[in-house]
């Protein structure tokens, strides 16, 4: 999904009166699968929209999301490490680490 | 007006601005997850409440859109904001809407182009066969010469015929663009371009033209093509035409 169709989504989210969490990533280090600014809208009822580069990080972010709709409602910056040895089991192997934040819109 | 309202108007605007939020902040005057715009020239639409803040992150946003670079960057001791530079979404223009079109429609959408399908036959150009797209039956040229081209616009001419080809190109070569690429075997694509030469367009412009058109990828099949084209825009938008023309010039490539 591209910057503007995020946006117009949230937008429509928000003329709903829904809450939902917007992850961002913030910064980069080292080899990610996407790019400081890539977005995704993480939903109370699980739906996402857009990607911060699937696999298990991604899961990481819908924890946090959860956290922030469900409970806190509070914005967090969270660190998703993407090092694991390569061979590991379901492991995030690209090398790098990303820092996401969530925040409720 | 809200800040998505806001930032949904400026960026059908065509205008490129930074989106500054603040991501930690160990100031408790400065609030985590509050957000401004700030302009190349320095101009912002809202502020943080500190005026020494605002300025630091007022200077700091210019830099960073003047590098086109989405980063986190410490504005004042433990206080980080997130600048993220937003840019209109790149576009890409398709001239002639048959075979290769369609897929090349849905598949440059799912990479993130805003598609525009230009044809003069309306059972081609038909909303049906481009979901998602702006779809436009009206003759080439004049259609071209009212529509609005830039450094975000991809153009990609595939009509059924030269003499269309060379209608098309005569009014999307004289305006801006990223990326502008003509299908067509090496005989039809050399008599089209000698003709735009002889009605006044540049031999330097025309070199830029992206033809035959798409990664040597041995594509055949439409959709294979559509790929191919797709390939093309992908490394133009990510790594520029310089890369793209280098990935050509691979052994086994364009000729």
């Amino acid at each position: 999904m591209t910057n503007e169709e995020i946006f117009r989504k949230l937008a429509e989210f928000e003329t709903k009166g829904i809450t939902v969490c917007l992850a961002t990533i913030v910064k980069t280090a080292g080899s990610t699968p996407r790019e400081a600014g890539a977005k995704m809208i993480v939903c109370a009822d699980g739906t996402t929209y857009g990607s911060v580069g699937g696999g298990c990080g991604e899961n990481q972010v819908r924890s946090a999301a959860f956290r922030c709709l469900l409970s806190t409602k509070k914005p967090e910056l969270i660190e998703v490490d993407l090092t694991d040895d390569l061979g590991t089991k379901g492991g995030d192997v690209c090398g790098g680490r990303m820092r996401i934040f969530i925040e409720p819109l | 007006m809200n800040m998505i309202s806001k930032i949904l108007a400026h960026l059908a605007q065509r205008k490129v601005f930074c989106l500054a939020t603040t991501v930690d902040s160990g100031d408790p005057q400065i609030p985590v997850g509050r957000k401004a715009i700030v302009w190349p020239d320095g101009r912002m639409e809202e502020t943080f409440g500190s005026p020494c803040f605002d300025k630091a992150l007022r200077d700091l946003a210019v830099k960073a859109l003047a590098e086109r670079e989405s980063d986190t960057v410490e504005v004042a001791d433990k206080v980080h904001a997130f600048f993220d530079i937003l840019s209109p979404d790149a576009k890409l223009l398709i001239c002639g809407a048959g075979h290769i079109a369609m897929p090349l429609a849905r598949f440059a959408r799912e990479v993130g182009f805003m598609v525009t399908v230009l044809d003069d036959r309306s059972d081609f150009a038909h909303p049906l066969r481009f979901p998602g797209c702006e779809v436009i039956a009206e003759d080439y040229a004049p259609a071209l010469r009212n529509m609005p081209l830039g450094p975000s616009s991809h153009a990609v001419v595939i009509t059924r015929g030269h003499e269309h080809d060379s209608d098309c190109l005569m009014e999307i070569l004289p305006k801006e663009t990223a990326y502008v690429g003509l299908i067509g075997s090496r005989r039809r694509i050399d008599f089209v371009l000698e003709e735009l030469v002889r009605k006044g367009i540049s031999r330097e412009r025309c070199k830029e033209v992206f033809t035959p058109i798409g990664l040597p990828i041995g594509a055949e099949s439409p959709e294979e093509i559509a790929l191919s084209i797709v390939s093309e825009l992908v490394c133009v938008r990510r790594r520029g035409p310089q890369q793209a023309q280098a990935l050509r010039a691979a052994p086994g490539g364009v000729q």
